[in-house]
């Protein structure tokens, strides 16, 4: 005969206490970064970024779909903007166009917005992925560059 | 330096004691051995002795540092009281004299592998196995001063004869001192087979299919680790050795070592029994008695008993971790070892076809390669015409057979000296042939080749490594530079309170904290801290199906939920919560109810418990009759019982109520309805307190365990606040 056992101590719920937050953003200097690229970011990392290429997209785990916010942090290089003048960047969420914003000047960047409710599933990996209209080329190795990716991801407000 | 000299004296101490039990024993038996003969017999039969010294002093709790010391000492003064076994000086015969061109070439080939294993072995030691559980069983028992009841660590209840012989080498000259001595038994597994060959008259044979082996890739890396596989190749053969003089010479005493060494090699590793079964067969059908055999497996029982008792005491299981279905016990799950062992028997090899090259040549999916030249090794074959070859290849196909389990490279290891004497014995009397293959085998192994064609990510030797060895690059440094595992246990020092248990999702460097480390599949309470983590995030683990199973109102005083299908392989049946209803108010879970269930009756609280992060799990397939029982503890009205379980397992059960009158177990013929459902917003947080009440109060998360992306977007939200993080992993900890 197996073992028998009495009730445990109920375990009570918990009263004030913030339910959790969903943030899915992967930073280019987390370890684990390189595989959750499906494209267009540079492998090697450079501090706390890596180069993007002109579509970068990045997977993230399945996760709460209430209230989500994409949000991404990147800069354009003064190097860049010389050349090719005013970007326009489209932001993009399971490769449905999110928006799409025009940047005339370089620096850091923040750009975040609500994504439409359906976008996305529970129990399903989501992409997200940013779009740049206009390349540059380096003049010392020829390399196509987009601009410089610090991290991305959806997250809940 | 000092470190250096340390790890020497430590591998040298032991290796001495060996060598000089061994020789006590010999001469003891009386007992007559060629020069050639006399290091690598005496050191392996001494070091089974040692073994079984140094497992009693760790039972007594008596393992000091200096205790082990004089157990050394005493064992290296016992050869004084030896008498001489060599045999009467018959000088070398014809047929075993060697040219100077032939020592040069040997010396040469044998000479450059061992500049490399040993300054490998002398590097500070940071292999995966040997720093993750080999040494850790080791520094953790020296800490104690014997052996701890360890319940949560399957590593932990496999036999660790090797490891007992690390533990003097360790206290020491520390972690360096246990991979140098495994290099010892790789200098005595290269000597017995070319005494072997002496033996048989083809010294050559001996000498070629000693460098074979010497000089196998993975044999390489594997000896100059604080690995075993090595020294239970040198045991296995030991075993095969003795039997041969037994044959030849028929001294009983010489069944002494073969009964003692066959015990040594299950209690070495557990699929080097087979040698024990070898043994017994071989005396069987030479001397057509019973009574040889009786006496090996008397002895051998002196080394395996040992062993079994111990696993029997601390986890309810002789054979621990294995056959969990026939010794049921709380710490082991069936299905996590039929996990464990179904990845054993393949790794990543989809194909098993491609085994022979993976294994040979490109050596990435099987953890190392034995060399492009084994790849000849079915030519062995042709070493049937001799009875020797026969021989040899009996014993090989034994050990060949246990290989299918675990299709590692190193598994292969104590196979090699039997495949590769038959290789060279096939190719008969053809010494320029035989030493054009040593010099192919020594090209194509040296790590600088291996580069050209074996798969990068291959586990085998880079360099030679004299600047770590000699201590020139800090042991720190050079530790964290190849084993993030290393980083993650030293992190774990610096930030965990001594006495803090953590648990961990992936396997780190062990042998270099002083904290229980708990890895998610190395038990089974492991096992279910990793399912309650896991409950908190993934959505097909949550209690999000409701079934309510109605009935007419009947009073029961026993009343079971039973599952009545056979699950697919590897398909459990779980519960979350399991309630009982009457006219639509649930019973309150009383003191005198009395619960249980079948499989896995240790579990069954976790159905009663109230909280959405853990469930009862049978953690074996389901199976007709699996049940979760109450005992009301009096006749109670029922008519309704609700089941809270999540949909990764989709099995479902009938209520069954306890008929007195007839003594057997009737149907109630529930009506069924099926919910879907969400569970608590603060499951996650659940889940960690759960942990905590469990003594677990930090978590290792590396960055690329699954739900390391969710801990480390809200770890508030889990009721964690990281502590600290290296790269590659953070360190949380359990807010109360």
């Amino acid at each position: 005969m197996p073992e028998t056992y009495a009730p445990p101590v109920q375990r009570q719920p918990f009263e004030n206490f913030r339910p959790y937050r969903s943030t899915r953003i992967v930073n280019m200097s987390d370890g684990d970064a390189t595989v959750r690229i499906v494209r267009d970011v540079d492998a090697g990392l450079a501090g706390s970024w890596r180069w993007a290429g002109q579509h970068p997209t990045i997977r993230v785990p399945g996760g709460p779909v209430e209230n989500l916010l994409y949000v991404i942090d990147f800069t354009l290089p003064e190097v860049t903007i010389k050349d090719t003048g005013p970007v326009t960047l489209s932001f993009y969420v399971n490769d449905r166009l999110l928006d799409r914003v025009r940047y005339s000047s370089p620096g850091v960047q923040h750009f975040e917005k609500r994504v439409p409710d359906g976008w996305t599933q529970e129990d399903q990996e989501a992409t997200v992925g940013a779009e740049i209209d206009k390349m540059w080329t380096s003049p010392e190795d020829g390399k196509h560059l987009g601009f410089i990716l610090t991290s991305i991801g959806l997250k809940q407000q | 330096m000092i470190a250096a000299l340390k790890a020497i004296l430590g591998a040298a101490l032991t290796a001495w004691a060996c060598y000089a039990a061994g020789s006590f024993l010999i001469g003891r038996l009386k007992l007559k051995l060629e020069r050639a003969e006399r290091f690598p017999l005496a050191f392996v039969l001494g070091a089974a002795c040692l073994h079984l010294a140094v497992f009693v002093l760790l039972a007594l709790h008596l393992a000091y540092w200096p205790v082990l010391v004089l157990l050394l000492l005493g064992a290296i003064l016992s050869v004084r009281l030896n008498k001489p076994f060599l045999t009467e000086a018959n000088g070398a015969s014809e047929s075993n004299r060697y040219s100077w061109r032939q020592i040069l070439l040997w010396v040469a080939l044998f000479g450059g592998f061992s500049v490399l294993y040993f300054f490998d072995a002398l590097a500070p030691e940071g292999s995966p196995d040997g720093s993750s559980y080999h040494l850790a069983f080791v520094a953790r028992y020296l800490r104690a001063h014997g052996f701890e009841r360890i319940t949560t660590n399957m590593y932990a209840a496999l036999s660790q004869g090797i490891e007992m012989l690390f533990v003097p080498a360790f206290a020491i000259g520390k972690h360096s001192a246990a991979a140098l001595l495994h290099f010892v038994f790789l200098m005595a597994l290269a000597l017995a087979i070319f005494a072997y060959g002496r033996r048989i008259g083809k010294p050559w044979a001996g000498v070629a299919a000693a460098f074979l082996v010497y000089a196998s890739p993975v044999v390489g890396i594997d000896s100059s680790s604080a690995y075993i596989d090595v020294a239970v190749a040198a045991v296995v053969f030991s075993v095969f050795y003795w039997l041969e003089i037994w044959d030849e010479t028929r001294a009983d005493n010489a069944l002494i070592p073969v009964g003692l060494l066959a015990g040594f090699s299950y209690a070495a590793k557990y699929p080097a029994a087979v040698a024990l079964i070898y043994a017994l067969g071989f005396v069987l059908w030479r001397s057509r008695s019973l009574k040889p055999a009786l006496r090996i497996a008397a002895l051998s029982a002196i080394m395996i008993l040992p062993w079994m008792v111990k696993d029997w005491i601390v986890v309810g299981n002789p054979v621990a971790p294995f056959a969990n279905q026939i010794f049921r016990n709380p710490n082991f799950h069936v299905i996590t070892i039929q996990q464990w062992a179904d990845y054993m028997s393949r790794y990543e090899i989809q194909n098993l076809w491609t085994l022979p090259l993976e294994v040979t040549v490109r050596g990435q999916k099987t953890q190392g390669l034995i060399g492009p030249v084994f790849l000849l090794a079915p030519l062995g074959l042709l070493s049937l015409r001799f009875a020797t070859g026969r021989r040899l290849l009996a014993m090989g196909a034994l050990l060949l057979a246990t290989y299918l389990y675990n299709v590692g490279a190193r598994f292969l290891i104590p196979e090699l000296p039997f495949f590769a004497l038959a290789l060279v014995l096939a190719l008969g009397n053809s010494p320029g042939l035989i030493a054009a293959l040593a010099i192919f085998h020594a090209a194509s192994s040296w790590p600088a080749e291996l580069r050209d064609y074996a798969t990068p990510g291959a586990w085998r030797l880079d360099r030679v490594l004299y600047k770590p060895a000699l201590r020139k690059i800090p042991e720190d440094k050079y530790l964290r530079s190849i084993n993030p595992g290393y980083s993650y246990a030293r992190m774990v020092d610096a930030y965990v309170p001594k006495g803090e248990r953590v648990f961990s999702v992936e396997t780190i460097a062990t042998a270099y904290t002083n904290r229980d480390i708990l890895v998610e599949y190395e038990c089974a309470f492991c096992n279910l801290m990793m399912d309650i983590l896991n409950n908190g995030w993934v959505a097909a683990y949550q209690p999000r199906v409701l079934e309510q199973l109605k009935f007419p109102e009947r009073t029961a005083r026993r009343i079971r939920i039973e599952q009545n299908a056979l699950g697919r392989p590897l398909e459990q049946w779980s519960v979350h919560e399991l309630r009982f209803f009457d006219r639509g108010a649930e019973l309150p879970r009383r003191p005198q109810w009395r619960l249980s269930a079948w499989p896995n009756p240790w579990d069954v609280q976790l159905a009663f418990d109230d909280s959405p992060a853990t469930r009862w799990r049978t953690w074996e397939r389901a199976a007709p009759g699996d049940y979760i029982q109450v005992d009301f503890g009096q006749a109670q009205a029922v008519d309704e019982v609700r089941i809270e379980r999540s949909y990764d397992y989709n099995l479902q059960a009938d209520v069954k109520i306890f008929d007195d009158s007839s003594g057997r177990w009737m149907a109630a013929g529930a009506s069924r309805e099926t919910t879907a459902g969400r569970p608590d917003a603060n499951i996650r947080r659940y889940a960690t307190r759960e942990l905590a009440l469990r003594g677990i109060h930090y978590v290792l998360i590396t960055d690329n365990a699954p739900g390391a992306f969710d801990f480390r977007g809200d770890p508030q939200g889990w009721g964690m606040e990281k502590v600290v993080e290296e790269p590659g992993a953070h360190l949380y900890r359990i807010v109360p």
